[in-house]
Formats: C-alpha cells, sequence, structure tokens
C-alpha cells in the first residue's frame, strides 16, 4: 500500500498524486487536515486518511471509497455521486449533503444541514445530529442511530428517514410511520456490513406527508 | 404590475374563417396562452371572451390563416386610471378570490431605466479618428481564463448565452442555443438543469456523440452552471464542459432559487436532474454547502482541482449590490462575472419579484467596473453584462461602460420566434421554446432556429462593429465610457456618464473618475473582505 504525508502539500499536489496512484489500489494519507477538497472527483480506488481531514473531503465522489480514521471538517461527501465514504471520528456542519448516490457513514456524531438534499445515497449517522438534518430530501435513505435537534427532515419530499433516538422538533411536511419488514432488513443488513449495533427494532421511519409541499 | 387591460382585440368577422364557417378553425382560440378566446364545441363558434386578459404579444394575429385580428393598443386609458389601472383591479381580484399571488415568466414590465437614454459619440477632428468600417478590421475576440487557465475560452463574438435550463426550455430549444452558439465561436450554458447529452456535441459543432465531422464552425464552448439546487451535477458533468459558472443569483429573481414546479418534470427532464418526475424543482436560494467568503474560496479552488485546472470558473450574480459582490467573486478566485440586470427574465417567478426586486442594467455596470479597477483586474477578469440586451446598440454601450461580453438570454428566445407572451412558467409556449409537451416542441426545428440565432448574432456583431468604428476603436476592449454621453439627468446619475451639453458627469460622481474615464486600472486598490456569517439557527 502506498502511503503519502500530505504535510507540505496543498490540495492539487495530493489530489494528483491520489489520481494518479489510486487506480484500483490503496493509499494511505497522513497529515492531510490542512486539505480542504481531499479526494474530489475520485472515480476509483480506496484512499485511507490517518488523520483529521478539512472541509470538502471526497467532495463529488464518483466511486472511490475513502475512510477517515479520525474526524472531519465541513460538508464531507458533498454532492457525491457513487462510492463509499466512512468517517470514524465526528463530522462538521453539512454532512453528505447533495448526494445522488453511494453512501456515508459517520460513527460519530454530525453537525446541523447532515443530508440535505440527498438525492439518493445512504447516509448513517451513528452517533448524534445537529439541527435542520435532512432538510429538503428528495430521495434515498437517512439513519441516525442517536438523537436529532430541531426541524428535523424538514420539508421532506421523498426517501425514508429513521431515527432510534429523539429528535428537537419535527420539521414540516413529515408524518411518522410504522417500520415494515423491508424496512427492517434493510437496516439489519446496514447494520451488519457496516458493523454498527443497533436493533432495527427501536427505529422510527419518518416520511413526507406530501410529495407536493409547496405548489399543488 | 399586469398588463391587464392594456390591449384591445378586434376580429374582423368578414373575412374570419371561423365568422364565416364555424368549426372551421379555432387557431387563436388554441394558441393564445391567455385563454381570451374562447371554442363553443356545441356551435363550433369561437368568440372574444376576456378583451382584458390580452397581453398585446400579437401570437394569434401571426398564426390566424386570413390575417383578421388586430391588436391595438389602449394605454392612453390604462394610463390615465394610474394607480388603479384595471391591471391593479383585477390583481386585486386575482388574489382575493384565490388567496394567492401571481407568477409568471419573462421579464420586468413597463418602464425602468434602460440604454436608451445614452448616446454614442461618434469621431471627429478633435478626437481619435474614425476607422473604416467596410475596409478594416476590429477585433471582436474575449479571452476568458488566458492567464489562469490551461484551457481559456476564446470567444470569437463578445456574446454568451446565458444560463436557461433545460426544464424551463424544451429540449429543442436547448439544442438550437448550442446550435447557434458552435456556428458563431460563442458559448451556451446549462443553466441549473443538468447537461443534457446532445449539448454536449452541439455547442462543439458535432452533430452525434461520435466527434467525427464537425457540420458547424467555428464552434462555440460550453459552460455549466453550479447551483443551488445541484440538478444533475457530478464530476463527470464538470469535466464535460469548457468552463463552470458558480450562479448566485439571476435577474428576475435574485435572492430566490429557480423554480421548476412538477407539472413540467417530465421523464426526460428528470432522468436529466436526478430526480423523480414530477417532483417539483425548487432550488434553495442560497448555497447550503457555503457559509463564507472562505468556504466561497475552496469551492472554486476544489472546482478548479476536479477540472484539472484547466477550465475558467465563472460567477453569476442578480443586481444587488455590484461593487461588493463583484469583489468578493474576486476574492474568491473568478476568471469572469457575470452580473444580470432587474431587467433579466426567467421561465417562472413571483410577479413582484421580477418587477419590483433589485437594481437596473445600466446601474449595475459602473459599481462592478470599479470593483474590477480597484483590485486592478478590469479586463482580466472579464465582465459580462445581460439583462434586457436588445441589439448591438445597447451591447455597445455596455461595453463602452466596461464590460466584456454580452449574454442574450430573452433576445435569444425572441431570435428563436417568442412573441413575448409572458406565459413561460405555464408551459404551453405556442412556438415550443419554453414547454415540454411534444406537440408544441415540433413546432421548433432546432437547426433553422440554431440558424436564426446565429443570423441574430451575426447581425449584432455587425452593429457593434459599426459603432466601435465609427467612435475609433479597432477591438472592443478599448472602447470607453468616454465613448457615450448621457441624455437626461436620471441616467447621468446612476450611470456617471458625462451628461450631453454640460459634457462632464454630474459633480456627485466626480471622485468616480476611474470608473467614468476608463483610466485609472489598479490605482485605488483595497481588499474587503465581507463575511456572509454563519447561518442563525
Amino acid at each position: 500500500m502506498n502511503a503519502i504525508d500530505a504535510k507540505e502539500m496543498d490540495i492539487r499536489q495530493l489530489n494528483s498524486l491520489l489520481r494518479e496512484s489510486v487506480n484500483g489500489s490503496r493509499v494511505a494519507v497522513k497529515n492531510a487536515s490542512h486539505i480542504h477538497g481531499l479526494g474530489g472527483g475520485l472515480k476509483h480506488g480506496e484512499v485511507l486518511v490517518q488523520s483529521h481531514a478539512g472541509d470538502y473531503l471526497a467532495v463529488l465522489n464518483d466511486g472511490a471509497s475513502i475512510k477517515v480514521f479520525q474526524d472531519v471538517g465541513n460538508y464531507v461527501a458533498d454532492n457525491m455521486t457513487r462510492g463509499e465514504v466512512i468517517i470514524k471520528g465526528d463530522a462538521g456542519y453539512g454532512a453528505a449533503q447533495y448526494c445522488y448516490g453511494g453512501s456515508v457513514v459517520i460513527y460519530g456524531n454530525a453537525g446541523d444541514f447532515t443530508a440535505t438534499m440527498n438525492k439518493g445515497a445512504t447516509i448513517i449517522v451513528a452517533g448524534n445530529v445537529g439541527d435542520e438534518v435532512g432538510t429538503y430530501m428528495l430521495n434515498g435513505d437517512l439513519i441516525v442511530i442517536g438523537n436529532a435537534g430541531k426541524n428535523f427532515a424538514n420539508y421532506l419530499i421523498r426517501g425514508s428517514v429513521y431515527i432510534a433516538g429523539e429528535w428537537e422538533s419535527l420539521g414540516h411536511n413529515t408524518e411518522v410511520v410504522a417500520l415494515d419488514n423491508k424496512d427492517g432488513d434493510k437496516l439489519r443488513s446496514l447494520f451488519e456490513a457496516y458493523e454498527i449495533a443497533a436493533d432495527p427494532a427501536v427505529f422510527k421511519k419518518v416520511v413526507a406527508a406530501s410529495p407536493k409541499p409547496f405548489y399543488k | 404590475m399586469s398588463v391587464v387591460g392594456a390591449f384591445c382585440v378586434s376580429v374582423n368577422r368578414q373575412v374570419c374563417l371561423n365568422a364565416l364557417m364555424p368549426g372551421k378553425c379555432a387557431t387563436c382560440a388554441e394558441v393564445c396562452p391567455h385563454g381570451v378566446y374562447a371554442l363553443d364545441p356545441a356551435t363550433g363558434q369561437v368568440h372574444i371572451q376576456n378583451y382584458n386578459a390580452c397581453v398585446g404579444c400579437r401570437i394569434c394575429a401571426e398564426f390566424c390563416p386570413v390575417n383578421a385580428i388586430r391588436i391595438n393598443p389602449a394605454e392612453s386609458e390604462y394610463i390615465s386610471r394610474h394607480p388603479w389601472t384595471l391591471g391593479a383591479v383585477e390583481e386585486i381580484h386575482h388574489k382575493a378570490q384565490t388567496g394567492e399571488y401571481l407568477l409568471r415568466g419573462f421579464g420586468t414590465q413597463g418602464p425602468t431605466p434602460n440604454f436608451d437614454m445614452i448616446t454614442v459619440v461618434p469621431s471627429q477632428i478633435a478626437s481619435q479618428e474614425p476607422r473604416d468600417k467596410y475596409r478594416e478590421e476590429c477585433d471582436l475576440e474575449v479571452v476568458i481564463g488566458e492567464d489562469t487557465c490551461e484551457e481559456p475560452i476564446r470567444l470569437k463574438l463578445p456574446f454568451v448565452w446565458p444560463g436557461m435550463s433545460f426544464g424551463a426550455l424544451s429540449k429543442e430549444a436547448k439544442m438550437a442555443l448550442a446550435i447557434g452558439a458552435a456556428m458563431t465561436g460563442i458559448a451556451t450554458n446549462t443553466g441549473e438543469g443538468g447537461l443534457l447529452p446532445e449539448e454536449t456535441w452541439l455547442a462543439r459543432g458535432f452533430d452525434d456523440e461520435a466527434f467525427d465531422c464537425q457540420r458547424w464552425r467555428p464552434g462555440g464552448y460550453l459552460f455549466v452552471q453550479w447551483s443551488t439546487g445541484r440538478w444533475g451535477v457530478s464530476a463527470d458533468y464538470l469535466r464535460r464542459s469548457d468552463g463552470v459558472e458558480i450562479k448566485i443569483g439571476q435577474g428576475a429573481k435574485p435572492g430566490m432559487g429557480g423554480h421548476l414546479l412538477g407539472a413540467k418534470v417530465n421523464e426526460e427532464v428528470a432522468r436529466v436532474r436526478g430526480i423523480p418526475a414530477g417532483s417539483d424543482a425548487l432550488s434553495p436560494c442560497r448555497y447550503y454547502d457555503v457559509q463564507s467568503l472562505e468556504d466561497m474560496k475552496h469551492m472554486v479552488t476544489f472546482l478548479r482541482d476536479i477540472t484539472e485546472y484547466k477550465k475558467p470558473i465563472l460567477f453569476k450574480l442578480g443586481p444587488s449590490r455590484p461593487y461588493d459582490d463583484v469583489a468578493a467573486c474576486i476574492e474568491a478566485g473568478a476568471d469572469a462575472i457575470s452580473i444580470d440586470g432587474l431587467v433579466g427574465g426567467t421561465g417562472c417567478s413571483p410577479d413582484l419579484v421580477t418587477q419590483g426586486v433589485g437594481i437596473p442594467t445600466i446601474a449595475c455596470i459602473p459599481p462592478a467596473v470599479k470593483a474590477l479597477k480597484d483590485y486592478g483586474v478590469h479586463r482580466k477578469v472579464k465582465l459580462i453584462v445581460m439583462g434586457g440586451i436588445r441589439n448591438g446598440l445597447d451591447a455597445f454601450k455596455a461595453l463602452a461602460m466596461g464590460a466584456d461580453a454580452i449574454g442574450f438570454g430573452s433576445a435569444a428566445e425572441v431570435a428563436m420566434g417568442c412573441r413575448v407572451c409572458y406565459a413561460c412558467h405555464k408551459g404551453n409556449c405556442p412556438y415550443g421554446i419554453t414547454s415540454q409537451k411534444p406537440e408544441l416542441r415540433a413546432r421548433l426545428n432546432p437547426v433553422e432556429a440554431g440558424q436564426r440565432l446565429a443570423n441574430f448574432l451575426h447581425a449584432t456583431a455587425e452593429e457593434i462593429k459599426i459603432l466601435a468604428m465609427l467612435s475609433g476603436h479597432d477591438r472592443i476592449s478599448g472602447l470607453s465610457p468616454e465613448d457615450l454621453r448621457a441624455m437626461d439627468m436620471n441616467t447621468a446619475a446612476l450611470t456617471g456618464l458625462r451628461l450631453a451639453g454640460y459634457d462632464r458627469p454630474l459633480p456627485f460622481w466626480e471622485d468616480q473618475q476611474s470608473v467614468v474615464s476608463g483610466d485609472g486600472n489598479g490605482q485605488r486598490k483595497h481588499v474587503i473582505m465581507k463575511k456572509r456569517g454563519a447561518q442563525e439557527k
């Protein structure tokens, strides 16, 4: 496995090295906490970040697998279309926004506006999340194992939001429904795949009350 | 403001086919976007059911096979009732009956400060001598990203098509814009609705995805828009472009996101936008993933990185605080900045926002130019001006005031056939420009419309050449506000141009000579760092 020390590098140097070296292989990166936009737009390969990471980690990720062993800054996996992003620590504000596909797993906590405008990704947060999480989701799944803040799933349009803990307040255009067997199986297989200790039976499911809440 | 009651509709029943043979023709009832005419299915007769709804587009008159329809303005009565015009009364009735505000398409109605009260100053004996349009050359090329990108854009004419999305426009209209760009060597723009696959090759002048044989020369460029809704955006979307435009706002609805109602989101629009069919695609008014100017700088950096430092990054602004907004774009690292004035159009917007929000295009240019000059980047970071620009005369005036290129949005739609009926949002465009209905789209041939667009641009470019050369220039980058005079106090006050006769700027503009004289690039450099501030909870 290649290892890159990013201590003296900027985004251009690091990402061009990653584009050259991750072609189907694994690359370890250390000392990258000052880099914003690490691994942006990668199409394949596996990147293991062994330090903290800055903002916009894995922005526009298009097929790579990116794993961070510590915390990440704001807007992790922004506008991801394919691939997998795994964060072992906490994520900042606006994690996994505008995603079209792929999966994002955050083992720590995530900040406000996580999963905003999700259009098809599977987003799992094992810890707690902040306010306005899941705002204007158009598709995909959001799974929160801890608690949520205010306006949870505000103006949900489509997609499913699952939560094991409590929310401070639920957003507009939401409806709480019972989990069916398919939901249980989906959650169980995800938890097994990502080795998360959680019982699907304790989850609540939130869906959109109307697919067109603004204009009838 | 509404144009309700501003026009009189009359039908000559001696030649009208329907009057002579009921049931034989109902073209006017079919094409009118506002329901002025009604067809009685029992008798086959067409009658005028609502004179007041006429907006004066004259689509019925154009489609009438026997030329039986006349539309006459009723302006004098319309003005004499001000402020309680029939339009104002009808608007209140509409709200009282439905509880809803007015939505409409296209741009601002009624008079706003514009380029008309500016005149061009020709060269004579006391100035640089004029140049001969018929025997000498005038350089119209504009280069974006020359010093900052590995693949700068070389526009053959100083024009771009502004961002107009697939969804708001039909597929055929988007294809026509791309073909028109390829025929003239300018840039088309995806708008915020995702990338139509055909745009990728048509904009470059190829007629299929094999990129074998270039059919339209010199071939144009493709800008993709990076916007707040991020519809259909991926790394490949950015890499297929020649430049990435970060949309901050637009002229018709600054401070609001795009509106595309579910009725227009058919299967193809949904596929291109990456959302389920039938969903309302309402873009947020701001970027959820930008909280400060620092974040915006990072955004520009990662967009450059993902496009491998080859493609220019542009910004598009609505008409708000041009000096500060342009300064912020420069700070963020823009290669070009589009500024869209009050009169700029849209597919769908609340009427009061289109009508009453933003500052006029002519008043946007001087502060924008001042910001560029204060940073020492005027003519390096390109300024693209749009919003109600109709012809070479308007375009020349904007270029002389300091713009580098011009965007034609509404004018492009008109060049394709639009007659300005203000009903783009209804999705029933009789010319197939702003409709997703197959039977209406079939009326628009992309190649013919592309040729009309190219003809319009060539004619406009010739107009600019005439004006540039008669005022003594052999390249448009040499134009300056000195080539213009304001013809009334209001225009002189808004623009800082010299007032004709008085022959100098109004007194309160005299400390702004770097703007009004065209000199002083970089003389008063100062840096602002205007944080947007974190989102309030």
